[in-house]
């Protein structure tokens, strides 16, 4: 394969101190060569006869590496990757350059890992590939599709590099999907293959728009409510459903609610004033498998304001605040946390005037 | 009648139609594993999935439809597809019930049969109280399905591969048309509430 190779060669010039000067050459033509790894290799230069009498550099120095010369060849013994380098030869008597190489030194590939998921059912899918184990030099795969003996269209994606896009041809098919990934270098070659059934792939994206809020007046309830993922196509036809979790952020333990043909709901049994985390996952209400979570909420359910202290106590009023969770949602609640112990300070108005402000309520 | 009435019956009708093909749908997945153990290696393989007999004999419904005709499809062409399908499959898998010598997966196979047979009655019914003609109970020859041969009553190691791969298939086929029946009545749902919303801004 020919490349063309920009290089940059700074060269000092001693006696009168210092100069540097840029010098760019271009070097048509050195052509790439790659060997595996452990091997021996013979480097040929340029087409020169068996007789011939050639020296070679490597980046431009001298080879160290342990090597043999036999007329126009090069050889190098158990190669690895630092073997790798331009090597460039030089007829003699006079050193005029014969030849340029790029040497590669990999390894051939390995069973590529596939995975295949659908989360715009029942629109298509995507499959994404790699190698688990480095190759060192450039490889590229070739994917094809097979549904009830057809090859399917396979799209490469615009962004993601070892990720490919394919249309379902139908919908509730019984037949399988068979992906062949074959991976390929210049050394060698290898294929995996992923057979599946339409309804095992399907997961969608996780829910969007999260949001939690604490409800006046209601101590122990948060109010939930999110969306269903954009990239799903077709919520009416095809709907999800949904599992929601929380704790409060001191616990470990969750607490779980399936919820079908919803999208929000209303905790009800929170613990007054602590602060909650709060998440979604998603499923098709047929197939497939649920979503990851939903990035986390956090929301506190609703505090009581505490009144004005109208009658005096034998209550020593703190200098500071002590912390207590402050909700992170816009619901409308006071910005200043209770202050200490004067949020127990409960007059004798107080209930009464709760009373009056429930009944307006209502 | 009152309008509203008709529609919350027929509503909770759709609903328990759904209930029914998840409850046969889960059913199926049992009875299914132990059947492919029955038959053998290579079906008892995780993703073994053997060519589709395309032999006149076996004319198997297809659930797989392509995305827009799906869509598009009328109440009453939806339900009457439907219809079809579960009477064919009913009587093949009678006839795999009834070929099959393995005495418990048998009474399995049969007890599911009277489960689709419960689904096919609901579905009938639906489509009466939506007005609906009930053509698929009249053609006897349609619902005969072939039986299999007087080879056929063999324990598994005897029967031949055609017949395996039959047997596989049907079972194959009737999952994906409860998966695909659960999203059928769904969309029915949905499309009566539709129409009846319309329905009512005459009233």
């Amino acid at each position: 394969i020919a490349r063309v190779i920009h290089t940059h060669h700074f060269n000092a010039v001693c006696e009168s101190g210092l100069r540097y000067s840029e010098r760019r050459s271009f070097l048509y033509f050195a052509r790439n060569q790659y060997e595996r790894r452990g091997s021996d290799v013979t480097m040929q230069c340029g087409s020169l006869e068996s007789d011939a009498s050639v020296s070679w550099k490597v980046n431009g120095t001298d080879i160290e590496a342990q090597h043999q010369l036999n007329g126009p060849k090069l050889i190098l013994t158990q190669v690895d990757l630092d073997h790798n380098g331009l090597y460039s030869c030089f007829q003699n008597p006079h050193g005029e350059r014969r030849d340029t190489i790029f040497l590669h030194i990999g390894i051939p590939p390995q069973e590529p890992k596939v995975t295949c998921r659908s989360n715009t059912y029942p629109k298509g899918f995507y499959c994404s590939w790699h190698l688990t184990h480095p190759t060192y030099i450039p490889s590229s795969f070739e994917v094809d599709v097979q549904h009830n003996q057809h090859s399917l269209y396979v799209q490469k994606d615009p962004v993601h590099k070892n990720r490919c896009h394919v249309q379902f041809p139908e919908v509730f098919s019984s037949s399988p999907y068979k992906v062949n990934v074959t991976a390929v270098n210049a050394l060698g070659k290898a294929s995996a293959t992923l057979s599946f059934e339409e309804s095992a792939i399907v997961k969608p994206d996780p829910p969007e728009r999260v949001t939690a809020s604490p409800i006046r007046l209601n101590p122990r309830r948060l109010e939930v409510s999110w969306h269903s993922p954009a990239t799903w196509p077709d919520i009416d036809t095809f709907p999800l459903k949904y599992f929601l979790r929380y704790r409060p952020l001191i616990h470990d333990k969750w607490q779980h609610v399936e919820l079908l043909d919803s999208t929000s709901h209303t905790i009800t049994d929170a613990y007054a004033g602590k602060e909650y985390i709060i998440q979604i996952a998603a499923k098709d209400t047929e197939i497939g498998t649920w979503s990851d979570w939903s990035v986390a909420v956090h929301a506190t359910p609703w505090i009581e304001d505490p009144l004005p202290i109208t009658t005096t106590t034998e209550v020593d009023f703190p200098n500071e605040t002590k912390t207590s969770p402050i909700p992170s949602s816009k619901a409308p609640q006071k910005a200043e946390p209770p202050v200490g112990r004067a949020a127990r300070v409960v007059t004798f108005f107080s209930p009464l005037l709760l009373g009056m402000m429930l009944l307006f309520m209502w | 009648m009152d309008p509203s009435h008709n529609l919350a019956s027929e509503r909770s009708s759709i609903e328990s139609t759904y209930e029914l093909t998840k409850y046969l749908e889960y059913q199926l997945k049992e009875i299914k594993d132990v059947y492919l153990t029955y038959l053998g290696p290579p079906f008892n393989e995780k993703d073994f999935s053997p060519p589709r007999p395309n032999s006149t004999a076996l004319t198997l419904p297809s659930a797989a439809t392509r995305l827009e005709l799906w869509h598009g499809l009328e109440n009453q062409a939806r339900l009457a597809q439907n219809q079809r399908a579960y009477s064919i499959l009913l009587a093949a898998v009678r006839e795999l019930a009834r070929s099959t010598l393995c005495p418990s997966l048998k009474t399995s196979l049969l007890h599911f049969c009277t489960g689709l047979d419960g689904l096919l009655g609901s579905i009938s019914a639906l489509m009466n109280s939506l007005g609906y003609s009930s053509p698929a109970q009249a053609a006897a020859g349609e619902l005969q399905f072939p039986q299999r041969g007087t080879g056929s009553n063999r324990p598994a190691p005897l029967m031949s591969q055609s017949l395996k791969v039959e047997g596989f298939w049907i079972l194959r086929e009737l999952q994906s048309w409860l998966w695909r029946s659960a999203k059928d009545f769904n969309r029915l749902k949905k499309r009566l509430r539709a129409s009846s919303l319309t329905r009512h801004r005459y009233y």
